[in-house]
């Protein structure tokens, strides 16, 4: 029996008067493929951001990897990002002014000490290797997600989050993209929670969950 | 990783990086050249203070000398710890006299002087010393004593003997007489309007105390008085004594002549000593209230830059946190970007800085300055003040920055 990573308890977010998230009872298991479905503003998002260390709870539980997210400092969430999590993201967010073996190696920056042939390692696993050093915008988008891909796995997280990492590539970068992270996950063994509004990405995932202003309404297994 | 990062942020962001840079160069450079003219305005505003008049009397002590001090010790004067700082002085002999001129008869003190005569002193470079070198301001109407019976007369007995320029008076004390050509007739608007001044060696004849002396006036640079300054010796110890003596106050320095004068009590005159010294002293202070506002009008400018640069830069920093950075490792950022600008400000302000105060000496006191070498490390730290002080709240807003809300898609 795999051991939980992630265990909400009636893990609620409010902004205000808007409640987010609402109760969100939610067990994870190690190695774990989740994917997370709903509409714009259901509160996928947010769920992630909370899983991710980037926002805290409004009340509930939450524990990410045995960590009690609620009793954590800045610092100490900043700590957790660095060391447990990966974080791809739809807009890639790499920093324009850096090249791409660059932008890896300020992930490893911020964790320990950069290592350049690590980083240039990482990219040449995503495909990119003959594209160390070109910036963000000599890269087209399938690339720049790559980049991003690379720069949140070099530091060997346990946990992969990804925000609708397809939501801005073609068919084609959008498949490639999937098979990568399904190699990856095959080598790493990292839990991934992937946030989609694709069905079909949705699908790459073991389980998916489906949720509606705030509130989990469903959930199916997609693989056995 | 860190040069990498900071290397590419200053590429990238030139014209941000550029108004940085000029706010602190500006503030060093303006630093810079307020200190470095500070010590020199002081010491040429003291040296214009000394024509004023003199700020340490030296009288013979109540105990011994028998009212009168020795001529031949006078030389000693510019022998002293503080010599240098002895910019003039000027003895006298007093004494009562019948004047008689033009058939009118008045009494009045005949002062015996030296106006201008060169004073040397073995071992030491010969010096001139009299009533010119002290007393600048004296208004004298014809010409200073060139003769033995030569004499300078006050304005007010000159009207009331009928005595101009030329003319003759005669001086008696005690039944021996002594005839003065007038050589010049003196305005002070003081109690100098009411005598009349002759050589030294004249009027001690007259009044029979060959080598005597009855007081000297002493013009010396002194730095103002402060609490330290107005403590009594006598009260000291060792260690405080040697500071107090080796300060320039005017307590120090007129006890440092008192020493070499026998049978001496040497007294600053405290209503031009106080008056210079805090003159003195509120310069200083304006000089270095300048210096602050300069630095931060600089540190004003510099948040103001980047605090405008913050809004370019929040996703590049929210992506730092999201991906690890905690806020020591964004602070270190700041601190790096800041270090770097700052040392270059620090140097090129220290350049600029050097030039300005350099120019200003020359404009005002017509004379160069020569940059202590303190004043390099000076710049360098006020540029580094300038930029950490203007940092604070970019810094602070760096901080507060939310990925989640940043970064949000």
């Amino acid at each position: 029996m795999s051991t939980t990573i992630i265990e909400t308890g009636g893990l609620t977010r409010n902004y205000g008067d808007i409640c987010a998230l609402k109760p969100l009872d939610l067990k994870v298991p190690e190695g774990e493929w989740l994917s997370v479905m709903g509409h714009s503003g259901s509160g996928k998002s947010t769920l992630l951001n909370l899983l991710g260390g980037l926002d805290r709870p409004s009340n509930g539980s939450l524990r990410v990897g045995g960590e009690d997210m609620q009793g954590l400092t800045e610092d100490g969430l900043a700590r957790f990002r660095r060391e447990f999590v990966g974080i791809i993201f739809q807009q890639h967010h790499l920093i324009p002014y850096l090249t791409a073996v660059e932008n890896v190696m300020m992930a490893q920056y911020f964790h320990s000490v950069p290592d350049e042939a690590e980083a240039r390692l990482a990219l040449e696993r995503v495909g990119l290797g003959h594209r160390l050093k070109n910036r963000p915008s000599e890269l087209s988008g399938g690339e720049q997600q790559r980049v991003c891909i690379a720069r949140a796995i070099i530091n060997s997280p346990k946990l992969l989050l990804g925000d609708e990492p397809t939501g801005n590539l073609d068919h084609k970068s959008t498949l490639m993209v999937m098979e990568l992270l399904k190699e990856l996950r095959a080598e790493e063994r990292f839990t991934i929670v992937m946030v989609t509004h694709n069905p079909e990405v949705a699908a790459w995932g073991d389980r998916t969950i489906y949720l509606d202003d705030g509130i989990l309404v469903r959930e199916e297994r997609t693989r056995s | 990783m860190l040069f990498r990062i900071l290397k590419n942020s200053f590429l990238k962001r030139p014209k941000a990086v550029f108004l940085v840079f000029l706010s602190i160069t500006m503030g060093a450079a303006v630093a810079t050249a307020f200190l470095g003219i500070a010590g020199e305005v002081s010491h040429k505003m003291a040296l214009e203070l000394r024509s004023y008049g003199a700020n340490i009397l030296l009288e013979p002590s109540a105990l011994e000398g028998g009212g009168f001090l020795r001529e031949e010790d006078l030389p000693k004067i510019k022998t002293v710890f503080w010599k240098y700082n002895i910019t003039g002085f000027t003895p006298y002999l007093f004494g009562v006299a019948e004047f008689s001129a033009n058939g009118k008869h008045e009494r009045g003190i005949v002062s015996g002087t030296w106006f201008n005569k060169e004073l040397v002193v073995p071992g030491e470079e010969s010096t001139v010393q009299g009533i010119k070198v002290i007393a600048p301001w004296w208004d004298v109407q014809g010409g200073w004593p060139q003769a033995a019976d030569d004499a300078v007369i006050g304005a007010a007995l000159a009207k009331r003997l009928g005595l101009s320029v030329g003319g003759q008076v005669e001086a008696t004390v005690r039944g021996t007489g002594q005839r003065f050509r007038v050589a010049g007739i003196v305005t002070t608007g003081g109690y100098e309007e009411e005598q009349v001044f002759a050589p030294l060696v004249t009027v001690q004849s007259l009044l029979r105390q060959q080598g005597k002396v009855s007081r000297v006036l002493v013009s010396a640079l002194t730095v103002p008085m402060d609490a330290f300054g107005r403590k009594d010796p006598a009260t000291m110890s060792k260690d405080e004594y040697e500071k107090w003596y080796c300060t320039a106050y005017v307590t120090s320095v007129a006890k440092n002549v008192e020493e070499v004068m026998a049978g001496s009590r040497a007294k600053p005159i405290w209503q031009i000593a106080s008056a210079e010294g805090a003159l003195l002293k509120k310069l200083n202070s304006v000089m270095l209230l300048l210096t602050i506002l300069a630095l931060g009008a600089s540190a004003t400018a510099v948040s103001t830059s980047l605090m405008a640069s913050m809004a370019e830069r929040s996703p590049e920093i929210a992506l730092m946190k999201a991906v690890g950075a905690d806020r020591f490792q964004i602070t270190a950022i700041f601190v790096g970007e800041t270090l770097i600008i700052s040392l270059c400000g620090g140097v090129i302000g220290y350049l600029l800085g050097d030039q300005l105060a350099e120019l200003i000496s020359r404009t005002v006191f017509n004379s160069t300055i020569a940059s202590p070498l303190w004043l390099f490390p000076t710049a360098i730290v006020s540029a580094f003040v300038v930029a950490v002080a203007g940092s604070v709240a970019p810094l602070r807003r760096a901080l507060r920055i939310e990925p989640v809300r940043v970064l949000k898609g």
